[in-house]
């Protein structure tokens, strides 16, 4: 189990290291005059704008300012924001736990009800439920979040005004304890609906695919001939083996929430990663925006390091071969 | 004695691919009819093709004149889905924009096939370190947020539509490259490729002219995928204000409708649901070329 | 016939697919007497695996038993509901020992445990020591180490899961067992061990079986009399050594024949010109005829009744029409 671990870090660290090379570049590669807007774009004089450039070490040849970034990015320090003028590290991990709220929320839940549905739909194919469930789940996977989210606040919050439209906290009414809870949560069921909403189809349609597959397998035989009953046989064995690919869609999947959720807490006025990273690109404020980059870069690899080892975990011929 | 013409014994597997091309392509044809998605698919994309084709005929108005009223409701004379808050017309607009995602969707989707079929086949044909490496390569453009790095290089080097369609395809070729080669590895050891090599025939054209072809399927089927992704990312991009300003897109639609979408939901709700119609249609499609490539075998049991 | 254990009773399995009907076992009639063994003979698509699971009601869903009974002690299996087959007839009276396949037992769950989950489902009262060791009992019969019980059914050998399967048919003693192709996945070292332990599990556990194989060779070595089917058709049924002696069906001929002789003088190696019949559109009268070297215009007509031509030995075929026609 170990060797596997260490085979499958061997894989992401490669991966990483590119992207810090590719990060590198197209901050370089950018136009614009870092010195510039870092001095302040309008009234900075001549001399103020070299002795910034100067400041970040920005004469240096290209190679040393590799290894000095490098040698920061190790060190925690992703550069400093050049709006903000602060570390970029601190403003991403400020907004983070807001887009974690909504991320994993929604991909939990949509896997938890992709996967419910999908078995069923497996398990009676071709009828009635079975073809209106996989018809709804391709229309779903077709919207585009962000256009759903308005969709969403349209219905719930203008219309009907059950819900509130934006932002994550009545920011008027300052509540505290249990009360500041329910706050964020009422905030917080229009954005993970719309996010969930899209992302059920995905873990219908494997699972659904996944069971078939398993019903066709030899053991069900086995069983059947045993006399053990179908719904036994489903969920003793069948589901166990059903369930593996789904293991590995919900880490790939991780990498697309990500994504998704930048453009549902935009149309929300959510306030996490996502409406930060918007931000730096109007801005061009590249050290923002090529530290979220980075950031995501290594968090996705995680999460697929862990998803791997999860998958190892479940499936004995993973491990033991 | 004479025997009975030889049946097929209904076990046999299907035949591998050296019957006739034409009497080949009637078949998969009929299959993919039969599958009921893949039909349905068609008549969606039907329905989206030909109005972008013919958008000059169908549209009522030039979808950039700004003649008339901003803000007229759907059902008004003259503009059937409304005008927007430039007083262009909506439905024009939506037509024209199928034009736009369709043009991107097949240029992204080709650039990625190409590159995607290259890399993929050379990787899995020539193996040793070549192999290694692009493997690495393909799969750190896997795993990282392609449509960040997409943001970060129009935000870098441009917005215009042509940018937008090189860099969603140069994002999305992974896929295809993982299809490919995994194709060429099992065909390398088929034994008509020993023999090929075995009778002296080059390795390039042997690559191109057997292997590449025998083995381009699954990545047909991806590639309808990836062009209903290509549209999505397309429209996200126009979204964030990121996309081409002179193209009437529908995510650009979208996006200059948001600020005043609870009092005009029109300009940014139809486009979205011309969107959901084309994507769905692609998903269709794609499912349908499955269904036509997916061993009888396996669908015996139907 | 009356003292058959297992009595197939004018037996008909068809199959409906998108190109019709296909008739894959047509009036079969055969009995397999108490502590005998018929072994089952056909080559691919013969039907004798669509019989198999009509026995246990493992048709897939496209495929049912048109006419016929299957009786079992007198008991008609195809008309008994589901749960009271599952309950009562399955594993514990009837029980098949399937050909070994990668995923014949689950993949991802270690083998002891999908055994003793068997188990336990038939004989619940039995506590986990108990089972264990009545498993571990059986392991060793039928030459398995203890070591199985806590395996993946990838991390053994093709014998190794044989006799997994083996052991697993005979979880609850039951005395009547099938092997369905039981050896077919194994290579001829590993074959002929298993077929030596069946014979010897044959005669320990006073077994009743049924053989099914398209492989002569596998069939001569475990079954006291043989049956012949073609093309869903019983064309003959024999004692062993008649059987390989003499021959009666054409087909049957043909098939003694084919089958490679290591010693004695060299010839050519013979098989059977021409192939199975499309079953959607099966030839009218007897099946074989498009491929039978003495077929007349006769054999294309009706169904040729069999005709017994010895003791225990009848065959259908109109080149013994002389002989009485075997009773029911």
């Amino acid at each position: 189990m170990g060797s596997y671990v260490g085979r499958q870090l061997l894989t992401i660290i490669p991966t990483i290291l590119l992207s810090i090379v590719l990060n590198f570049a197209l901050l370089h590669a950018a136009p614009g005059d870092p010195a510039r807007i870092y001095a302040g774009m309008d009234n900075a004089t001549e001399s103020q704008i070299a002795a910034t450039r100067k400041e970040l070490g920005l004469d240096d040849p290209l190679p040393v300012q590799f290894g000095r970034y490098v040698g920061q990015l190790v060190r925690g320090n992703f550069g400093e924001s050049f709006a903000y003028r602060r570390p970029v590290l601190g403003l991403i991990m400020n907004r983070m736990p807001a887009t974690l709220l909504l991320t994993m929320t929604s991909a939990v839940l949509a896997l938890v009800i992709g996967t419910f549905l999908g078995a069923i739909s497996a398990r009676r194919p071709n009828s009635v439920g079975d073809i209106g469930l996989s018809l709804l789940s391709y229309t779903f996977f077709a919207v585009p979040a962000f256009w759903l989210g308005l969709l969403m606040i349209l219905i719930f919050s203008s219309k009907l005004g059950w819900l509130p439209t934006s932002g994550m906290r009545n920011v008027r009414a300052d509540y505290t304890g249990w009360r500041d809870w329910l706050d964020v949560t009422r905030h917080m069921i229009l954005p993970t609906a719309t996010l969930t909403l899209v992302q059920i189809p995905i873990f219908h349609r494997i699972t659904r695919a996944s069971v078939a597959e398993q019903q066709r397998e030899d053991y069900v035989t086995t069983f059947r001939a045993t006399g053990m009953p179908e719904g036994k046989i489903f969920r003793r064995y069948a589901l166990r083996n059903a369930l593996l690919p789904t293991v590995t869609v919900f880490g790939l999947n991780l990498g697309y929430v990500v994504t998704g959720a930048a453009l549902v807490e935009i149309v929300f006025a959510w306030p996490g990663v996502g409406r930060l990273a918007l931000d730096a690109v109007y801005r061009r404020d590249y050290p923002l925006l090529l530290g979220i980059y980075l950031l995501l870069a290594i968090a996705v690899s995680l999460a697929i390091l862990l998803t791997d080892i999860v998958y190892a975990m479940l499936d004995p011929r993973i491990r033991l071969r | 004695m004479a025997s009975a013409p030889l049946p097929i014994s209904p076990l046999a597997e299907a035949a591998p691919a050296q019957t006739r091309a034409r009497s080949k392509a009637r078949g998969a044809w009929a299959t993919f009819v039969s599958s009921r998605y893949g039909l349905a698919g068609l008549i969606l994309l039907l329905l989206v093709v030909i109005p972008a084709v013919f958008a000059p005929v169908f549209a009522p108005a030039d979808p950039f004149a700004l003649g008339a009223k901003p803000f007229l409701r759907p059902g008004s004379s003259g503009h059937p889905l409304g005008t927007d808050h430039l007083g262009r017309d909506v439905l024009s607009q939506i037509l024209f924009g199928a034009r736009i995602s369709l043009e991107v969707g097949l240029v992204a989707a080709g650039i990625a096939a190409v590159v995607g079929i290259i890399v993929g086949s050379v990787s899995g044909y020539f193996g040793g370190w070549l192999d290694v490496l692009l493997s690495r390569v393909t799969d750190m453009f896997l795993i990282i947020p392609a449509f960040f790095l997409i943001i970060i290089v129009v935000a870098t080097l441009g917005s215009g539509i042509l940018y937008v369609m090189v860099v969603i395809g140069l994002t999305s070729w992974p896929a295809n490259a993982r299809l490919m080669r995994a194709q060429v590895l099992t065909l390398r050891e088929r034994t008509f490729i020993h023999g090929l090599t075995a009778l002296g025939e080059s390795r390039f054209r042997i690559l191109t002219r057997h292997i590449i072809p025998n083995g381009i399927q699954p990545v047909i089927t991806n590639c309808t995928l990836l062009i209903a992704a290509a549209v999505l990312t397309e429209a996200s991009l126009s979204f964030l204000g990121l996309g081409d300003p002179n193209k009437a897109s529908w995510g650009r639609m979208i996006y200059d409708g948001r600020t005043s979408i609870l009092t005009a939901w029109w300009p940014s709700i139809f486009p979205g649901v011309a969107m959901v119609i084309t994507v769905l249609a692609f998903y269709l499609i794609g499912d349908g070329l499955s269904y036509v490539l997916t061993p009888k075998t396996r669908r015996a049991g139907e | 016939m009356s003292d058959a254990l297992l009595q197939l009773d004018n037996l008909s399995v068809a199959y409906r697919t998108s190109r019709g009907a296909v008739q894959a076992v047509q009036n079969v009639t055969l009995g397999v007497p108490k502590g005998q063994t018929v072994g089952l003979v056909g080559e691919s698509g013969s039907g004798k695996s669509t019989v198999a699971a009509a026995i246990l009601r493992l048709l897939p869903n496209n495929a049912g038993i048109t006419s016929g009974a299957i009786r079992f002690n007198g008991v008609d299996l195809a008309s008994l509901s589901e749960s009271e087959l599952s309950r009562t007839w399955r594993w514990r009276e009837l029980a098949m020992v399937f050909q070994r396949s990668l995923s014949a037992l689950s993949p991802v769950h270690r083998v002891g445990d999908q055994l003793h989950d068997v188990l336990a489902m038939h004989e619940p009262k039995l506590t986990k020591p108990e089972r264990t060791e009545r498993i571990e009992r059986l392991l060793q019969t039928v030459g398995l180490p203890e070591r199985v019980l806590k395996s993946y059914s990838f991390e053994l050998s093709g014998g190794m899961m044989q006799r997994t399967m083996i052991a697993l048919g005979l979880l609850c003693s039951p005395p009547f067992l099938i092997f369905d192709e039981a050896t077919t996945a194994l290579d001829v070292i590993t074959q002929s061990q298993i077929l030596a332990e069946v014979k010897r599990l044959q005669k320990e556990f006073d077994l009743t079986a049924m053989v099914i194989s398209h492989d002569v060779g596998v069939i001569n070595a475990t079954a006291t009399t043989i049956a012949v089917l073609y093309a869903g058709q019983l064309m003959e049924v024999a004692p062993r050594e008649r059987f390989f002696s003499a021959p009666a069906h054409p087909y049957s001929k043909a098939l003694v024949a084919s089958v490679p002789r290591i010693s004695g003088t060299t010839g050519r190696l013979a098989g059977i010109p021409g192939s199975l019949p499309a079953l959607q559109d099966p030839p009218p009268g007897c099946r074989f005829a498009p491929r039978c070297p003495h077929a007349m215009p006769r054999c294309t007509g009706a169904v040729p009744p069999l005709y017994q031509i010895a003791p225990g030995h009848t065959v259908r075929c109109v080149l013994y029409d002389a002989f009485p026609v075997a009773a029911s």
